[in-house]
């Protein structure tokens, strides 16, 4: 039954391999996009007021009380419309069709840099008010003490709720195969489908998870010794 | 990019019966979840190390399987085995309603777990001690003491895994069952209308989901009225978040 899981014609090894590689890029993606949109959310709306904020509570209310599998679904379906009429704007117009990819990645980007914001945000609240004043005191350009002093600290406060979000969006990123993206659970249903071994093939991609989330925290222990490392006291 | 309103009332029959599934899908895994979570925090408190590695290991694989595999798994892997096909149990498998269910339960409940535990070591040890000095019984201290704080202490973070099971619950219509998500979908491979289906879905959704939210609020008002009384002030960067942050170990 093993011999089903080999590379080459007879089993469905290189396929298995293949979605899983589809499913930790559209993972990567949709991650590293959604931190960017969402570091961006968070300095814009780090004052708490205005009218920054209120739009911002309007983006939040939406995204994080909708599935993000629908979120997939309306991008998928309608996302080339929208890229259309908004082209048209500016005079240009183009047929689009949206692959299972990029609605994979924009829906979960999207979604995601909604609770990445909030992770961001409440990370640089909490970083001391004294480490902005001190750095002010000592005239330190605000780009450099941002750059130097406040982002290693926001890093490390945020480091937690970072992780746990990738995990998150790593599970989701399952999601994406209903819109038709040949990943881990995709090539594993059409495995299971043809062999008839279904329990053994989803068995694989289960562990496939597991095991990603296995090595996250490996990584993220590192990393949160490495970003802890100002508060550790030397040579102990 | 057009919502189409006549559409979405004409629909409206329809959505709200798929949003009475997914309410029906989300009610016995919420219920069952917590039955199941109970016994396995306890497990994972326990003196007994076998007890305290299955507790563990049950975690580790349901919180690090996405649900749809799960689902797929319940719903086409069991049946493919000839005892479950024979057995009783068959009656219950060879229907994707109760798979969806079970499905969810597993992940659910392994979510609920670290809450729970959470919660149940944050129980202030004096607390425990003043219980036994009284004589409680450990059943009635567990039942009255620890366990009713533990839920006041674990209340935000059981909120946001209890939004995100309704979210998730979405994944259902992978194995046929008919809930708002699937609705929407038909809908929209009726009319081709990519906007007007599932924007109302959303709306529904969003419906439900603030509903939730606003019976929590309620229900952390009443169990936590002495920590609004009281809300410390804060010495950091900002003013204070408005609404709680999903933290570690509390999303999804």
């Amino acid at each position: 039954m093993l011999s089903l899981l080999s590379f080459g014609d007879t089993g469905y090894g290189a396929q298995l391999a293949f979605g899983a590689l589809l499913t930790v890029e559209v993972a990567s993606f949709g991650y590293a996009l959604a931190l960017v949109l969402g570091t961006a959310i968070a300095l814009a709306t780090r004052a708490g007021d205005g009218w920054r904020w209120a739009l911002w509570r309007g983006y939040a209310s939406i995204f994080m009380s909708v599935p993000s599998l629908l979120v997939i679904f309306f991008i998928y379906f309608g996302g080339g419309q929208i890229v259309d009429a908004a082209l048209r704007l500016v005079g240009l117009s183009a047929r689009l069709q949206v692959t299972p990819f990029a609605a994979g990645v924009a829906g979960l980007s999207i979604v995601y840099a909604a609770y990445l914001a909030e992770v961001v945000r409440s990370a640089i609240w909490n970083v001391p008010r004294g480490q902005f004043e001190a750095a002010a005191a000592l005239r330190i350009p605000p780009w450099l003490s941002w750059l130097r002093i406040i982002s290693p600290q926001v890093l490390r406060l945020a480091l937690p709720g970072l992780v746990n979000l990738w995990i998150v969006v790593m599970k989701d990123t399952a999601l994406v195969s209903l819109v038709g993206l040949k990943d881990i659970i995709a090539q594993a249903k059409t495995a299971a489908g043809s062999t008839r071994e279904p329990f053994l093939f989803y068995i694989v991609a289960a562990c496939f998870f597991v095991a990603m989330n296995w090595i996250t925290f490996l990584v993220a222990g590192r990393l949160e010794r490495r970003t802890a490392r100002a508060l550790t006291v030397a040579g102990a | 990019m057009i919502f189409d309103p006549h559409l979405a009332w004409q629909s409206l029959p329809q959505l709200l019966r798929g949003a009475a599934m997914t309410i029906m899908v989300t009610v016995p895994i919420v219920a069952l979840g917590l039955c199941l979570a109970i016994p396995l925090a306890l497990a994972r408190l326990s003196h007994y190390r076998w007890l305290r590695a299955f507790a563990a290991a049950y975690v580790v694989i349901f919180r690090g399987t996405p649900s749809l595999i799960l689902l797929y798994l319940i719903y086409s892997g069991l049946g493919n085995i000839e005892a479950v096909r024979a057995s009783p149990l068959w009656i219950v498998l060879s229907k994707a309603y109760p798979c969806a269910v079970i499905g969810f339960v597993l992940v659910h409940s392994a979510y609920v777990v670290e809450i729970l535990r959470g919660g149940l070591e944050a129980v202030p040890v004096g607390l425990i001690e003043a219980g036994q000095a009284l004589g409680l019984s450990p059943r009635t201290l567990f039942l009255t003491v620890r366990l009713p704080v533990a839920l006041r202490y674990a209340l935000r973070a059981y909120q946001n895994e209890v939004l995100i099971i309704i979210k998730s619950t979405a994944a259902v219509s992978a194995i046929t069952v008919v809930d708002l998500m699937a609705v929407a979908n038909e809908i929209f491979y009726l009319t081709y209308d990519p906007f007007t289906p599932l924007i109302a879905a959303g709306m529904l959704y969003w419906g439900i989901i603030n509903l939730v939210r606003g019976g929590f609020d309620l229900a952390d008002r009443r169990l936590n009225a002495h920590l609004f009384a009281a809300r410390p002030v804060r010495t950091t960067g900002r003013p204070a978040a408005l609404f709680a942050v999903p933290q570690q170990g509390t999303i999804a």
